[in-house]
């Protein structure tokens, strides 16, 4: 198949303003969005899991409230983990 | 009742009872509108691939678009090593955001308003990714739970921190998009009501909120579509590629 000259230089145009488009802050903005979406469950999910684990050790070994106390503590530290691996990568896309 | 906001939320047998073995397994609204949004993707996809024409027509491009979309997405965030699972997180997202997007139209159903639906793709990927980085790595793949550098006292601490924060995976990739769903659905409901209980006097308020709410849920349904891929990729990312 044969493609004529015109055709190939308006496809180089096309291209070249594919290329600009992407530059453009237009598209990132949805993925920013994306993010705050992602920050606010994270958080909360791991302290949510923390107390759940800790729930279930606590009436394995009968230590009925500390092992829970102790858990959820250790989940809120992993949801901050969380949040900040989060932050971080957010960055380094940048 | 008419007017309760979570009465659009209730699943229903549509046919016969269906019972194997004492499980449940009738065909619901929620089997339904799977069926549905599943459908819909085949015949788009399908008749958007059909002539593969050099100049495509408007269904070829945005077959095409959705393709480029999980293909750059895959690529940026896992790499290349990730390729071989195009597949399946191309799958999750049309999957996800058509059941998210035939959720919006009047009179349906939103699958993914329901925990459980959510929860089970979430555990799915949860299971597969921890089985995929288990074949790549061996026991090498604990050394997810123990990161470099921290101190032999904090090592322990660190490391139960590591666990609960792999675990709540699962839990967050759910919650999310079940409870951005559920309350999106809920709210538009809700505006619905007041426009009907004020009447024609002071139900013009109400009704501007429920067309920009709907604008803002249209928005919601496909961030969270593409949240659920793209955090996919990532943890698809971090099996395959350890300590990065």
């Amino acid at each position: 198949m044969t493609v004529p000259e015109d055709f190939k230089t308006r496809l180089k145009i096309a291209k070249s303003k594919i290329k600009k488009d992407i530059s453009d802050d237009k598209e990132k903005r949805g993925s920013f969005m994306g993010n705050a979406f992602k920050l606010g469950t994270e958080l909360v999910a791991a302290v949510i899991v923390g107390t759940i684990i800790g729930f279930i050790f606590d009436s394995w070994f009968d230590t009925k409230p500390w092992l829970i106390i102790i858990f959820f503590f250790l989940g809120a530290a992993a949801g901050m983990l969380n949040v900040i691996r989060a932050a971080n990568r957010m960055q380094k896309e940048k | 009742m008419a007017n309760n906001p979570m009465q659009q939320f209730t699943v229903h047998k549509i046919g016969p009872e269906i019972k194997i073995a004492g499980v449940d397994l009738s065909f619901t609204n929620a089997s339904l509108f799977m069926v549905i949004s599943a459908s819909i993707i085949l015949l788009f996809l399908f008749f958007g691939s059909k002539e593969k024409k050099i100049i495509p027509d408007k269904l070829q491009l945005i077959a095409e678009l959705f393709y480029t979309f999980v293909a750059k997405m895959i690529s940026d965030t896992a790499g290349s090593k990730a390729k071989p699972y195009f597949p399946f997180i191309f799958c999750l997202f049309m999957f996800v955001l058509f059941c998210n997007m035939v959720g919006m139209l009047p009179y349906s159903f939103t699958v993914t308003s329901h925990i459980i639906v959510t929860l089970i793709m979430a555990l799915f990927i949860f299971v597969a990714v921890t089985i995929i980085g288990f074949i790549k790595h061996g026991f090498k793949y604990f050394s997810i739970f123990v990161p470099s550098g921290v101190p032999a006292v904090l090592l322990p601490l660190i490391t139960i921190i590591e666990i609960i924060s792999y675990l709540s995976r699962p839990v967050s990739l759910s919650v999310r998009l079940f409870a951005n769903m559920m309350a999106g659905h809920t709210m538009l409901k809700v505006f619905g009501g007041f426009v009907v209980s004020l009447g024609i006097l002071g139900g013009w308020l109400p009704l501007s909120f429920s067309v920009a709410l709907t604008g803002l849920e249209i928005l919601v349904a496909f961030l969270q579509a593409y949240v659920f891929a793209i955090l996919t990729c990532i943890y698809l990312n971090d099996a395959l590629n350890l300590h990065h």
